[in-house]
């Protein structure tokens, strides 16, 4: 309510304010200019600088400055080299050597060598650094032999071909080993990289103060400059209220601001002072998962009728005014073997949807309009974080509507973050809002495999939260990370994901997105390819 | 109330400190300072139950996030370094123990020791909380002076602010002043805990509705105080209307005031948290809202320890300021 309220104000007042100020300073130069500082806004805060702990969307924004990986990739999903400079994969596919640069220093003054390989991979592994997406993206590793000084052979226990696009994502970023020596606490505060930046200063809730690695020359190939970043400063400010976010961009006090609010994308396209940088993230994409192990959605019949309810387009154009595209399949566009091919097999369909609920025993209708059977309403629970993002929440009251004209009771349940965790630990929801970023088509192993029903996640939680369990999808999931062939993998994933489509698991609304906005002093910001992280090295003001 | 109180001008030559009068006195000192220990264990009971009883899992709030992926091993290190496998009694036990210690535990969320959280917050906070108090008061305190019992129309209007000012939302309150004053004439920045400059405007946006509510009240008391005869004697005395206001009035008025501003510490602190977000300033208020919804036990007793001891210490204060401005409790010291 007071969010709300809070939002409908400010947009009013930061509305008026952003009028103020178009008189021009100087133009934008084409050219980079070295020095000064900028200040970027993100709504929320690390909960540690180390992205190998936990491991959640603000600290890879974080890390992205300061790390550097051991691989690259670009936006078409290639594979390049980074602090490693070639590699080679042993014919079984359990064996990666690793051929690294001679001449990278982390800020620390470390050398960067096969121990600092051994170091990182080790440390993500290990229990005690409590890594949940690192960790869980190598859960194959079997260790690292250090073949010489700058030459690691990594060990797997199975086949796994994503594993050198893992890599690529800056959670599993390269940290000098002396750092990662310290208590797990210690090194959260201030750890060390190789990267364009270091971090100098961590003040809790105010900001992260990061400084110019004027060594830095290993920059990878997706960059757009060689040598030391342009900047001198990064002043990465949180600022959690999303009006004040872009009231302070319009005012040019922030010169980047994540998370542009939905309501001020319009304003800030017209906005001769701003730009909008934006880019839909690979991985699975923001969704509403089924639980298949109980009624109603134990039958696919009811499955199909509850995401044929939802008019997803109709509410993703009155909660993002129609800036947001709609996501139909099992993966996001961006996705490496992504394929357009089911992007409408589960449009919304309200006569379709009737029939299935007839044709399930879904008949009758109570005197709220909700269908019933044997006298039972047709209820779907749907635990909802309290730290949801208020447009996500008004997405899918906007899904409820459809979903009351079709004679489902859908109900949002709020609760704290952990006791949804502890929902769905026990499988006690018919619905569970989420979302998956990576950068492989892997991650349809992750949630649709039977491999991550168990005791995978936290407090018996899992990452299969619709319960769905196939043999024959698993034995593909494997097969595809044994494949080495890009071309025959992709026909895989291309069946793995009609599987999955067809079988009626996800209602997917819109990709996870990075949407910046950005003043006119700022130049130069840069997605990195692998999640669509904002990269500053390229960056430069004018100011 | 009491019409016969003597004037509080009249010096009263202070009693001799009897051994009687220090017995009372220290009597009085411990039994209070037991019963602050009791408030202080009450609310780190009260919250551990809290904390427990709410659902959901430790564990997982740990490793939390939409896309963790822990391995059991994660899991089991967790529950190991956090002793979250031991029954509960034995937890509660183990917390009391530390509590008395002084080892408030490690904030899990924020993998930082919960006394250095603490430590960090706690200064930005009160600088908030006090300048808020002060400006609240100052503001409550020239409304009214000037205008209680002027003329008609100021009267009106003072009353009138002091009401507004009450009814403003803090919220919108600090959106507009962001609006204007950091985001239109650049007088003030828009965020941060740095500097003098940026606690302005959340100031301001706190101290505006509290100063409408002590004025309310100290307006009432005023406005009864100044028909006590001693105003009338005060005026024979050849006084004048400042003095009388300032010297014998205000006395009076200001103890509702004074035993509010106990309870307004307290919500200053433990409240703040919509002006510490819109303004992005670090602060307790944020940080319990944060504890909380990951269910950081360690965190969230902390924090509620802390402000039951900043209400315990306001009580103390308020409680002295009492004795010092009150004129029947210094006439009878």
């Amino acid at each position: 309510m007071t969010r709300v309220a809070v939002a409908a104000v400010a947009g009013v007042l930061l509305l008026l304010g952003g009028c103020h100020k178009a008189a021009t300073r100087q133009a934008a130069s084409g050219r980079p200019v070295r020095g000064g500082t900028l200040v970027f806004a993100a709504d929320r805060e690390p909960i540690c600088l180390d992205p190998h702990v936990g491991g959640n969307m603000p600290q890879v924004f974080v890390a992205a400055q300061y790390l550097d990986s051991l691989v690259s990739m670009d936006e078409h999903g290639a594979i390049g080299p980074w602090l490693a400079t070639g590699w080679e994969v042993s014919p079984d596919g359990l064996t990666y050597l690793f051929h690294l640069r001679h001449d990278v220093v982390f800020t620390d003054g470390t050398p960067f060598t096969a121990d600092a390989v051994k170091a990182n991979l080790d440390h993500m592994a290990n229990p005690a650094t409590q890594s949940s997406t690192a960790g869980g993206y190598i859960r194959q590793y079997a260790g690292t032999t250090i073949v010489d000084r700058y030459t690691a052979a990594v060990h797997l226990s199975a086949p796994y071909a994503a594993f050198l696009d893992v890599l690529a994502q800056g959670f599993l970023g390269i940290e000098s080993p002396a750092a990662l020596r310290r208590p797990r606490d210690e090194n959260c505060q201030s750890p060390v990289g190789s990267g364009p930046f270091r971090i100098v200063r961590w003040d809790r809730q105010n900001e992260v103060v990061l400084e110019r690695n004027p060594a830095y020359h290993w920059g990878p190939p997706t960059a757009r400059h060689t040598g030391p970043a342009w900047l001198d400063r990064i002043e990465w400010k949180i600022v959690p209220e999303a009006s004040v976010r872009f009231g302070s961009l319009q005012a040019g006090e922030v010169d980047v601001i994540d998370d542009l609010p939905p309501e001020d994308e319009t304003p800030a396209r017209s906005n001769p002072d701003l730009s909008l940088l934006a880019s839909d993230r690979p991985g699975n994409p923001t969704n509403g998962t089924l639980n298949t192990r109980r009624a109603p959605f134990d039958d696919i019949r009811v499955r199909e009728a509850f995401i044929r309810s939802a008019d997803i387009e109709g509410a993703l154009g009155s909660v993002f005014f129609h800036h947001y595209r709609r996501a139909g399949g099992p993966l996001s566009p961006t996705t490496p073997d992504y394929s357009a091919d089911f992007e409408h097999s589960k449009d919304y369909d309200p006569h379709r949807a009737a029939l299935l609920l007839d044709q399930a025993g879904w008949t009758g209708r109570d005197a709220d309009g909700y269908r019933t059977r044997n006298g039972r309403r047709l209820v779907v629970h749907v635990p909802v974080a309290a730290t949801m993002w208020e447009a996500d929440r008004n997405l899918w009251e906007q899904v409820q509507a459809t979903e009351r004209a079709s004679g489902f009771d859908m109900r949002l349940e709020p609760a704290s973050e952990a006791a949804v965790y502890a929902r769905e630990g026990a499988w006690n929801y018919d619905l569970i809002l989420g979302y998956w970023n990576t950068n492989t088509p892997d991650v349809l192993r992750i949630i649709f495999s039977s491999q991550f029903l168990g005791a995978a996640g936290v407090a018996g939680s899992h990452q299969n939260a619709s319960g769905f369990s196939d043999p024959a999808f698993d034995a593909l999931a494997q097969q595809a990370l044994g494949t080495p062939d890009p071309a025959q993998r992709a026909a895989i994933y291309h069946r793995m994901q009609a599987i999955v489509a067809s079988q009626q698991l996800q209602i997917t609304t819109y990709p996870q997105t990075t949407r910046l906005g950005i003043y006119r002093t700022a130049h130069g910001v840069r997605l990195e390819p692998s999640l669509r992280v904002t990269s500053l090295y390229d960056a430069w003001v004018t100011k | 109330m009491s019409d016969t109180s003597p004037f509080p001008t009249a010096p009263a030559a202070p009693p001799a400190a009897s051994p009687d009068r220090l017995h009372v006195l220290a009597r009085r000192i411990l039994s209070r300072c037991l019963g602050s220990v009791g408030v202080l264990l009450a609310a780190a009971t009260v919250s551990f139950l809290a904390m427990h009883m709410m659902p959901g899992d430790i564990v997982s709030a740990i490793l939390g996030g939409p896309a963790a992926d822990p391995t059991p091993q994660t899991v089991a290190a967790a529950v190991r370094e956090y002793g979250l496998d031991r029954p509960l009694p034995v937890q509660y036990g183990l917390y009391l123990d530390r509590l008395l210690h002084g080892n408030l535990g490690t904030s899990f969320s924020q993998h930082l020791p919960v006394i250095a959280v603490l430590r960090a917050e706690l200064l930005p906070t009160l600088e908030l909380a006090a300048s808020a108090l002060v400006l609240a008061w100052l503001l409550a305190l020239a409304s009214v002076l000037g205008t209680v019992r002027r003329r008609s129309w100021l009267s009106a209007l003072g009353s009138g602010l002091e009401t507004v000012g009450a009814a403003l939302p803090q919220f919108w309150l600090g959106l507009l002043l962001l609006w204007l004053f950091a985001f239109t004439i650049h007088l003030l920045p828009p965020a941060g805990s740095d500097s003098v400059a940026a606690l302005v405007l959340p100031t301001v946006a706190l101290a505006v509705p509290l100063g409408g509510f002590l004025a309310q009240v100290t307006r009432e008391a005023f406005e009864i105080a100044l028909d006590q005869p001693f105003v009338l004697t005060a005026r024979a005395r050849g006084l004048g209307d400042w003095s009388v206001r300032t010297r014998h009035v205000l006395r009076h008025a200001l103890l509702p005031g004074i035993s509010l501003s106990n309870w307004a510490v307290g919500a200053l602190i433990g409240n703040a948290v919509v002006i510490e977000t819109i303004f992005s300033r670090k602060g307790i208020g944020r940080q319990l809202v944060l504890g909380v919804s990951s269910q950081d036990m360690p965190l969230t007793i902390g924090i509620v320890l802390l402000v039951s001891l900043t209400y315990v210490v306001a009580g103390f204060l308020t409680d002295a300021l009492y004795v010092l401005v009150d004129p029947r409790l210094g006439a009878r010291r």
